[in-house]
């Protein structure tokens, strides 16, 4: 779960890594009044959840604040990756002498934490990590130890921090690892981390990801406005509305609409059908366990959907039931009816007691089956696959 | 012969008085596995599916010689459950929960790693071994007991790969959900090797999927391995910067493509497959 630049900074302060006197502007008038208030020139810093943000224009040097105003404007109504600009932090600028680079990640091979750090700040680290490994430094850690003083010393003496700024490099760069271990984060990094042209460490720019699976163990972040998010740029509505119903989905520029269990079988789900040469309209995962609710649901978003014209249907229950699945695809045809054709395979735990379940529902009202097409353990599942697939070309009129 | 369970293995479950775990210490049971108790700390001495409860792991391996456990507990209390079960000794312990926060891995594996102990998952469908022993939320349908291992990130992709070696003929030795958390407490080098040792896996089919770093670190294994590896990876086609389900599934800029993976995988050795169908055709020509 990634933060936002200022969201990242407030917990610098926390741990004293100094940051920049800044303050967030929802609107024009308030980046014109934080402006006039903290001192020109100041930076106009675009607060969206996504990199490449200078790149693409969201951070602008003002030098009043009339065009602290009108700069603001033009950057509210910008997009970089997707996202809309809705927050901008408003700094006063710094005079840089030279910028550096320090980092927290997790090594997932050695399963430890590591600090890397480098006399090259303010750049792609993973740039300078190619073409001059000599200049990053790096050092693992075991989860449970800690950083003692003398390590964060040679860190920051690694990275060529004078004598005259070891003490404050050294307590940054300890700061910035118990901030890590303390959130649970994924990654945490000062980027650059700057050397003033009057001889201070100050953190210009932060980028701090957290564990969303630990976040329930710190309500602190709540306080501060910092909850669960949604990082994948802007949604179409039907993902949004997906999102509501806590259901993964994400929207594809195929035909077919994808129905599957989980979240494995459904990415190689979407490589069968490209192989029998369709292409999936959408990728979705049901979760462990889902309730018939949530499956009639996961369907009316496949079945209104103009672009799907067939649905690729696949359950194989483990901690999902057959008889579960079977409810909800009886509830989804009682309640919405199916416009679409739809085949179907279906095995697993449960699975006698999913058949019986579709086979009298069936017997009561076969109208509502008539597009249905359900298979068993007999039929291969590249079967039902390629079946999606001459079903979407039927549909289309052959293609 | 099989890897990391059989008949022989004694089972515990840590959080047997659960919905979750006393559904699937039921299954378990009567699939075969010699399940001898289970922990619920306060609920010592009640008795569920005719098996003990203990209120810690330690009494429970005093009492039974439990040498496996089977985490059914929300992610919260994984960390503790799976430390406990290996200081007491435990050689394996498999964690079905998913969402483990990634710190708290990090300390479970760095323990499993000083006392000897594999740990599968978090969020894995468990490990079965056909015939013999069913660990976890697997379903028995699929599985039959043969000679081809299996190991997997996805419960539901374990299945398949299962259901077309036991449509085949070929059938299982023993079947590994890695798991799909992003940090996993075994990883597919460790379980390819295992496989490698065993007699009785005359091939090993290995899927895993876009994201993450675990199927490349399997290369230099692969290569020093007699048994024949058969590789699919999953994500192929997946739309690059989307997250598909899985923690690990995304892929950022070129690093863990599936077809990257793919790659690799078969310049150390591997068979590729694209779909599960490919898999007995590749064993006919492998002759296994």
């Amino acid at each position: 779960m990634r933060l936002y630049e200022h969201e990242g900074k407030e917990l610098f302060a926390r741990f004293k890594i100094p940051i920049p006197a800044g303050e967030i502007a929802l609107n024009t008038d308030e980046a014109k009044k934080i402006a006039t208030e903290i001192g020109l020139p100041v930076v106009l810093k675009s607060q969206v959840l996504t990199g490449g943000r200078g790149k693409a224009g969201g951070i602008k040097v003002v030098d009043s604040p009339q065009a602290a105003e009108i700069v603001a404007g033009e950057l509210f109504r910008l997009k970089i990756n997707g996202f809309p600009v809705e927050k901008i932090l408003v700094e006063p600028k710094l005079n840089i002498a030279r910028e550096l680079y320090i980092g927290v990640t997790i090594d997932r091979v050695n399963y430890k934490l590591v600090v890397i750090a480098s006399s090259e700040g303010g750049v792609d680290i993973e740039e300078t990590a190619a073409k001059t490994p000599e200049k990053i430094y790096r050092r693992s850690f075991d989860i449970d130890q800690e950083m003692y003083g003398f390590e964060a010393i040679t860190i920051a003496k690694g990275i060529g921090l004078d004598s005259e700024l070891i003490k404050t490099g050294s307590a940054i760069i300890s700061g910035l690892f118990k901030l890590f271990k303390k959130y649970d984060a994924k990654l945490a990094e000062i980027n650059p981390l700057v050397v003033t042209t009057d001889g201070k460490l100050i953190a210009a720019d932060s980028r701090v990801s957290l564990d969303d699976d630990a976040v329930f163990r710190h309500p602190e972040l709540a306080e501060m406005g910092i909850e669960k998010r949604h990082e994948e740029g802007e949604m179409t509505p039907r993902e949004q509305k997906a999102t509501e119903w806590g259901i993964p989905y994400l929207d594809l520029d195929g035909n077919i609409g994808m129905f599957p269990g989980g979240a494995g079988f459904g990415i190689m789900g979407n490589d069968f059908i490209h192989y029998y040469g369709g292409k999936p309209a959408n990728f979705m995962d049901s979760g462990g366990g889902p309730t018939p609710e949530r499956l009639a649901r996961m369907l009316v978003l496949l079945d209104e959907n103009p672009e799907v014209k067939a649905i690729f249907g696949a359950r194989f229950g483990g901690i999902s039931r057959c008889d579960d699945f079977a409810k909800g695809v009886i509830m989804f045809l009682k309640d919405h009816g199916l416009s679409k054709p739809m085949v179907c395979r279906m095995t697993g735990n449960m699975w006698q007691e999913g058949v019986r379940l579709f086979d009298e529902a069936k017997k009561q009202n076969p109208e509502l089956f008539r597009k249905f097409e359900f298979h068993g353990i007999e039929t291969p599942i590249e079967e039902i696959s390629k079946r999606a697939v001459e079903l979407a070309r039927e549909a289309e009129g052959g293609w | 012969m099989a890897i990391l369970v059989d008949k022989h293995s004694k089972v515990m479950v840590q959080g047997i008085t659960g919905g979750a775990g006393s559904f699937h210490t039921r299954r378990m049971i009567e699939y075969g596995t010699v399940i001898v108790g289970g922990t619920s700390p306060g609920k010592g001495g009640q008795i569920v599916e005719g098996k003990p409860v203990f209120d810690t792991v330690a009494e429970c391996v005093k009492e039974t010689g439990a040498d496996t456990s089977v985490i059914f507990l929300p992610a919260p209390f994984v960390k503790e459950a799976a430390i406990e079960a290996i200081r007491a000794g435990l050689k394996f312990v498999v964690v079905i929960p998913e969402h483990i926060p990634i710190h708290d891995m990090l300390l479970v594996r760095k323990e499993a790693v000083a006392h000897g102990c594999t740990v599968l998952g978090g969020n894995t469908a468990g490990i079965i071994t056909p015939g013999e022993a069913n660990l976890g939320i697997m379903p028995d349908i699929a599985f039959t007991p043969g000679r081809v291992g299996t190991v997997s990130r996805s419960g539901s992709i374990t299945y398949y790969i299962a259901d077309t070696l036991t449509r085949t003929g070929y059938g299982e030795t023993t079947c590994v959900g890695l798991g799909g958390d992003p940090i996993l407490g075994s990883t597919f080098d460790e379980i390819l090797w295992m496989f490698e040792q065993d007699e009785k896996t005359r091939a090993v089919v290995m899927t895993g999927e876009i994201g993450g770093v675990y199927e490349e670190r399997a290369c230099d294994t692969i290569t020093k391995m007699e048994t024949p590896v058969i590789a699919m990876i999953g994500g192929i086609f997946a739309p690059p910067g989307k997250r598909m389900g899985h923690a690990g599934a995304i892929v950022e800029g070129k690093m863990g493509t599936a077809k990257e993976k793919l790659e690799a995988l078969a310049e150390a050795g591997a068979h590729p497959a694209r779909t599960f169908l490919d898999i007995p055709e590749i064993l006919k020509k492998l002759k296994v």
